[in-house]
């Protein structure tokens, strides 16, 4: 039992995260069975459906186009251009050209929608395994490293109550550097083992693995250190005296992340200005569009506009339950609703405030799957991070979603704690502190999604 | 956070908005934010507008966005105006970066390698 904290925790609570993990890769693993087995099995069957009549459609084109030009050259060759065999087969030729090139587009058209439901149902699959594997590994990891720790009964380093010191950013640090060390390797055997021509690198992949592991344990001390509590401090001198020195820090870590963002905005609008769009041609800045940007492929059709904006959506009703969880755990007279659905979702206050974090978790995990599906699908029609405008899209919105995924993973510890010892008055600070990270995120998709989306 | 009561002209009417209602101010936000996004979306595909106007339509809306989430979900119109400063600080420099990079001469970008590589004399190394 963890003695000199705000809460006393037994170490084995923390047995719990490792069941809670084996229940998320289940349900990850169920979803990649329905997703990318089922659902991308008969999806790829349709696809496969269209390929046959968009080949034959093609080659009727081709042929019809040869027929076309052979009918103009004898009509021109023949001399008398408005009568004759000759050009009655030409208008007929040219007729058939017409419906034949209807027909072929009709299917490449199918054959490209076959291909992007395909890819949306087997790329969420794989995508919600993915991040179920790391929240499930994350939580298993975490937890089975607390549980198989000592136990702390308090004061035995001869720590104050007024001791923070901690060895947690140390080996996060030190798990992230051999992370980003062996990410190279790790990056090429995964290429290997998904059958594409590169050498497997295994030393790289080994010291990558090893980076995750401490990286997680260091993770997972911060998360025991933070289940435990500790006294809020204040800080003293100028100009943050009186305040909580955890929310001062987390708004100086703010700033460092709008300047973050800014270098993206700023690069993106020095590339912007200098291209012709269709946008530019539009305002009349020039003439000949020599540049696509990803939303010249996005904002035409609702259909391709739509998980960028249902992720708008997402992170703003996301922001909205972090506050209601964040209300609830400092409102000392909740009571449960009188509505009986509601009431059973919302029970009490504890159970309340870990719901609303799930449904936050739920929503973000939404945006990173829909993110995911729709670069997939703009990869499909050729803008990849090759180009110039796809670079600066890919990195920009990457960017922005790993900081939501990182947000996911911190708010995964968050629904374990607002489950075990819960959020209060007292300790709700958490929350508050998170959500100005997780408000952050979503500032910064106001900005990215009319940019990169809209514009 | 606290229930406090949000006064001024803006925050002011966001709270009558609420009580009107009879429910908090982080719900008459979140029905602002969501009825804005959808405003942000269909403006892109009401036709008839210049793309001058969608822009302007665009910027208006984000800076409402910003103020609602800023203000009311970071609570910067109920804390201590020293995180107001500490929030206002980096945007100074963002203008800045977004000035003198993103709005200075279009063509440098292009230009690039250029810059890297002057077309330096090295004439007086040899001699």
């Amino acid at each position: 039992m963890s003695g000199h904290g705000l809460h006393d925790v037994d170490d084995e609570i923390w047995m719990k995260t490792v069941i809670i993990g084996a229940v998320i890769i289940g349900i990850g693993a169920v979803a990649f069975t329905i997703f990318t087995v089922g659902l991308g099995s008969v999806m790829h069957g349709l696809w496969d459906d269209t390929i046959e009549p968009y080949e034959i459609a093609h080659a009727d084109y081709v042929d019809a186009k040869d027929e076309f030009h052979l009918a103009e050259d004898r009509w021109v060759n023949d001399g008398s251009q408005n009568t004759g065999v000759f050009a009655e087969d030409y208008h007929q030729t040219e007729k058939s050209l017409e419906e034949a090139e209807e027909k072929y587009e009709t299917a490449e058209h199918n054959k490209e929608q076959a291909h992007l439901s395909y890819l949306t149902w087997t790329v969420a699959g794989k995508t919600i395994m993915v991040m179920t594997f790391i929240y499930g590994a994350f939580y298993i990891i975490s937890g089975f490293f607390n549980s198989i720790r000592p136990e702390d009964n308090g004061h035995e380093g001869g720590y104050g109550d007024d001791h923070h010191g901690s060895a947690s950013p140390i080996l996060m640090a030190t798990g992230l550097l051999f992370f980003m060390m062996g990410f190279p390797g790790l990056v090429d055997t995964a290429k290997s083992m998904l059958g594409i021509d590169i050498a497997a690198n295994y030393g790289g992949f080994a010291i990558s693995s090893i980076g995750s592991v401490i990286l997680i344990i260091g993770i997972g001390n911060w998360w025991r250190e933070d289940l435990v509590g500790a006294k809020e401090q204040i800080a003293l001198g100028k100009p943050f005296g009186g305040q909580h020195i955890r929310k001062a820090g987390m708004w100086v870590f703010l700033i460092s992340e709008v300047m973050v963002f800014a270098t993206f905005f700023s690069a993106y609008l020095r590339m912007r200005t200098g291209w012709c769009t269709q946008w530019a041609v539009d305002s009349g800045r020039c003439t000949t569009v020599d540049t696509i940007t990803a939303s010249d492929l996005l904002r035409h059709d609702i259909m391709t506009l739509l998980p960028g904006a249902v992720n708008t959506f997402a992170l703003i009703i996301s922001s909205y339950t972090i506050v209601l969880a964040l209300k609830t755990s400092k409102n000392v007279d909740w009571k449960p609703s009188e509505t009986k659905w509601v009431r059973k979702l919302l029970p009490t206050r504890q159970k309340a405030v870990r719901n609303y974090l799930i449904a936050t978790v739920l929503l973000g995990s939404l945006f990173i799957v829909l993110k995911i599906i729709e670069w997939s699908h703009l990869v499909a029609e050729g803008f990849d991070i090759g180009t110039q405008a796809g670079s600066i899209f890919f990195i920009a919105t990457g960017a922005h979603g790993l900081h939501v995924f990182i947000g996911l993973l911190v708010m995964l510890f968050m629904i374990f704690k607002a489950d075990t010892v819960g959020y209060d008055e007292k300790n709700g600070q958490g929350i508050e502190y998170f959500g100005l990270y997780w408000h952050f995120v979503d500032l910064a998709w106001v900005a990215i999604f009319p940019a990169f989306y809209l514009y | 956070m606290s229930e406090h009561k949000y006064t001024g002209p803006i925050a002011g009417l966001f709270q009558k908005l609420a009580d009107k209602m009879g429910t908090d101010v982080y719900f008459v936000n979140f029905l602002i934010l969501m009825f804005f996004t959808i405003f942000e979306v269909a403006a892109v595909y009401v036709t008839g507008l210049s793309v001058n106007t969608v822009w302007a339509i665009l910027i208006g809306v984000g800076i409402i966005k910003v103020y609602g989430i800023a203000g009311f979900f970071m609570h910067l119109k109920g804390d201590p105006i020293i995180y107001t400063r500490t929030a206002v600080f980096p945007l100074l420099f963002a203008a800045l970066m977004l000035w003198g990079i993103g709005l200075s001469n279009p063509a440098s970008i292009m230009d690039l390698p250029g810059w890297c590589t002057p077309d330096w004399d090295y004439s007086y190394v040899t001699n």
